[in-house]
């Protein structure tokens, strides 16, 4: 068996024993392909994101573990590191300080930080890096909030 | 390097008959190319092994490290063993060993458990036999199928120089001894690529190392010893500058020459005024130019336009106005543009066409070889008193030597006197006393190569002696003058013009009086063994065609004792050991005779 594959089905079972333990984290694999994952994690607490569910699509290749996964997000998120039409992220551990001992989980859980601490100096979306350089912090976590209603909360009513 | 200096009078005598052998022999390029310089090494692909054994071991003999962490070490420093060390006293050898990811302790926290006879890697969470797992230098463990994995990924990422361990945050550079081991079990020519590629680290991570540019390529690389700013010639024959990898250009800056070639490329000045003093007709597209009259110009189509905005227009006008039609208020502008485009063309074109001018000169003057050597045949056939006629060749020499260096100069003095790139380094007032000491010096270099290079082309085999002892004086006379020249322009561009700028840095390869180096063969280990020390230098000389050594250093480099070079790095006396001096004064040169 493909070792990409093989450490993904080892993921899959942590993945179904830890679902307890990181309720902040729900991550599917996709029923028919296991390179395709999807993945709902919770805003965290103390930000505009907070309240939010925001659904990540994760694309596995080949070489993985040696090399990282795809991931971008699928909703709409108003971030500087996250860019605002595609959704791609801009995250060290997905680009070049990748270590293999990463797993899908823990690239959540590095996600999540990336949330709670965005770095403005290399925005993705630059309106809200523009935002948090010049100090208005009011501005981008009313931006922040307001796309977090919109798209990452489910509708009541 | 100092056995070079010292030769007796026996030698010059043996050395200058070899040179008149080599000369019947073949008559090549090497006969009038200097001879070699110590500064400069050629590396094949046989000795790049031997070359980069020397600084590994300098560095593995006073770090007391093993040799693939002298290699992590030196491929991080860029191979500069002197910031090596000075990053070694100044920092410490741990914080040295961090910066380059060098780890010499395993870490405790990944010890193995001694008894367990599986272990889990952590990378595909499978439970792995402890025969099957390999531990790296910074001590983290993982299966050798997922290491291999890894170095597979890394090798055709082109990250062979730098494999870290996997470990997150591990900056750990992996053994190459394990690297080569498990990958060459599944990829053998992938370990082969790895292993060039650390080789090949050497020259590519090596500011004093590069590649020659010849094309094709001769598969040599050259090394400098103390400054990359000088011009060499590899051991195929192709002369270089070694900073840009260009021809060799100086006095020219790097800077310059490249904004020359690429003027000269473009016609940049042509495509200029075309667009400032035309315009195309609106109907037929043609490029249109006025020749006079007022604005109302018709193109040979037959359509009419006026001249200001472009448009077309009807047939009725006055002198200062088109029926219907009023853009007069560009016009003054549009003539300031057309007069500046007009100035900086003739500009380029008066230091081009000089440059051509000298440039082609000196490809004429290189046919003068076949008939130079015909007349010194003619001469030494003829019974006569004198017998040496190394004047001739080493005259020829100084001339083409002297023809290339002013060539040079014009598009030097273009870009130092132009707008280009010192518009605000200096006063209007300043770059005019400092054009006119420089086209001095100039003037008198290009009246001397051109008295030099008539001497030379005179049918003087058919001369009586003293005739031809005429000229010898001449030619010898003028060498030695244009020569001198030569060094003076070189040291007023780097002291006076160059040395004085305060924003820009060019740097120049210093005038040498026997030309570009040429680099030697490298020769492992040959300053150790005094006795191999003789023969290679006599061999060497045999081979360049005959040189005169000297006793004193030969006038080449610049006048760095002077001190006033301040604002260059240093440069070390470069002592042309072996070289033909031509500075020295007459009587020295007839002594050799």
């Amino acid at each position: 068996m493909q070792a990409s594959r093989a450490r993904l089905f080892k993921e899959y079972k942590e993945v179904q024993r830890e679902k307890v333990a990181d309720p902040d984290i729900q991550l599917v694999c996709d029923d028919s392909n296991i390179f395709k994952w999807t993945a709902l994690i919770k805003g965290p607490s103390e930000t505009p994101y907070d309240g939010g569910v925001f659904q990540l699509a994760f694309s596995v290749p080949e070489q993985y573990p040696l090399q990282p996964p795809q991931v971008r997000f699928l909703t709409k998120i108003f971030h500087p590191n996250v860019h605002f039409k595609t959704g791609e992220i801009c995250l060290d551990i997905l680009k070049n300080a990748w270590s293999p001992a990463w797993t899908l989980q823990s690239v959540c859980r590095a996600i999540i930080a990336l949330m709670a601490h965005p770095e403005p100096d290399s925005p993705l979306n630059c309106d809200s890096g523009n935002l948090l350089r010049s100090g208005d912090i009011r501005g981008y976590q009313s931006m922040a909030r307001m796309y977090t209603r919109l798209a990452a909360m489910p509708k009541k009513g | 390097m100092d056995d070079y200096m010292s030769g007796s009078e026996e030698d010059y005598y043996y050395y200058d008959r070899e040179s008149f052998d080599g000369l019947e022999n073949e008559g090549s390029e090497s006969q009038w190319a200097p001879s070699k310089a110590p500064s400069c090494k050629v590396i094949t692909k046989e000795s790049l092994l031997a070359a980069q054994r020397e600084d590994l071991q300098r560095v593995m003999d006073l770090i007391s490290v093993r040799e693939h962490h002298a290699r992590t070490l030196l491929i991080h420093y860029r191979w500069d063993v002197e910031k090596l060390i000075a990053v070694y006293v100044e920092k410490g050898k741990a914080c040295m060993f961090a910066e380059a990811g060098v780890t010499l302790v395993g870490a405790v926290d990944l010890d193995l458990p001694e008894s367990s006879s599986t272990v889990q890697c952590n990378i595909c969470i499978e439970d792995v036999l402890l025969s099957d797992v390999s531990k790296m230098d910074c001590g983290h463990c993982f299966c050798n199928n997922c290491w291999t994995q890894h170095f597979i990924v890394k090798i055709n990422e082109g990250q062979s120089k730098r494999i870290r361990c996997m470990a997150y945050k591990c900056n750990a550079i992996c053994d190459e001894a394990v690297v080569r081991k498990l990958v060459s079990k599944k990829h053998p020519d992938l370990a082969e690529k790895f292993d060039r590629f650390l080789l090949e680290s050497y020259i590519e991570d090596n500011k004093m190392v590069k590649w020659c540019p010849s094309v094709p390529h001769c598969g040599n690389a050259l090394r400098v010893e103390n400054d990359e700013f000088c011009e060499v010639e590899c051991s195929c024959g192709s002369q270089f500058c070694f900073s840009c990898l260009s021809e060799a250009h100086s006095p020219c800056s790097c800077l310059m020459w490249k904004l020359w070639t690429k003027k000269c490329r473009d016609e940049s000045e042509t495509v200029n005024w075309i667009t400032v003093h035309t315009k195309p007709c609106p109907k037929c597209h043609k490029p249109v130019e006025k020749n006079g009259g007022c604005n109302l110009v018709s193109c040979i189509c037959g359509q009419a336009f006026c001249w200001l905005c472009g448009g077309a227009t009807g047939r009725d006008h006055t002198w200062s106005n088109i029926a219907n039609h009023s853009c007069g208020r560009y016009k003054e502008d549009g003539e300031k543009k057309a007069e500046r485009a007009k100035r900086d063309l003739y500009r380029y074109m008066h230091y081009h066409n000089r440059y051509k001018a000298h440039t082609d000169s000196f490809q004429q003057e290189s046919r003068l070889r076949e008939t130079i050597r015909e007349k010194v045949l003619n001469l030494e056939a003829r019974d006569s008193k004198l017998r040496d006629f190394s004047w001739v060749t080493n005259g020829l020499y100084r001339l083409f030597r002297s023809r290339r260096a002013l060539s040079y100069s014009y598009p030097f003095a273009f870009y130092m006197f132009g707008d280009d790139l010192f518009k605000d380094e200096m006063t209007k007032k300043d770059r005019e006393i400092k054009q006119n000491l420089f086209e001095d010096q100039q003037q008198q270099l290009e009246s001397n190569i051109e008295k030099l290079s008539k001497f030379i082309e005179e049918p003087f085999d058919g001369y009586s002696e003293k005739q031809v002892m005429d000229i010898r004086m001449q030619v010898i006379n003028l060498s030695v003058i244009t020569d001198d020249l030569c060094k003076k322009m070189y040291d007023c561009i780097e002291n006076d013009l160059l040395g004085s700028l305060q924003f820009s840095i060019h740097n120049i390869a210093p005038y040498l009086s026997k030309g570009v180096e040429r680099a030697a063969e490298l020769t492992i280990g040959w300053s150790t063994q005094a006795g191999c020390n003789n023969r290679c230098q006599k061999a060497d000389d045999q081979a360049n065609g005959g040189t005169i050594e000297s006793d004193q250093p030969s006038a080449s480099g610049t006048s760095d004792d002077s001190g006033h070079s301040t604002w260059k790095r240093a440069r070390k006396e470069s002592v042309g050991g072996g070289l033909i001096d031509l500075n020295l004064p007459a009587e020295f040169i007839d002594r050799i005779d």
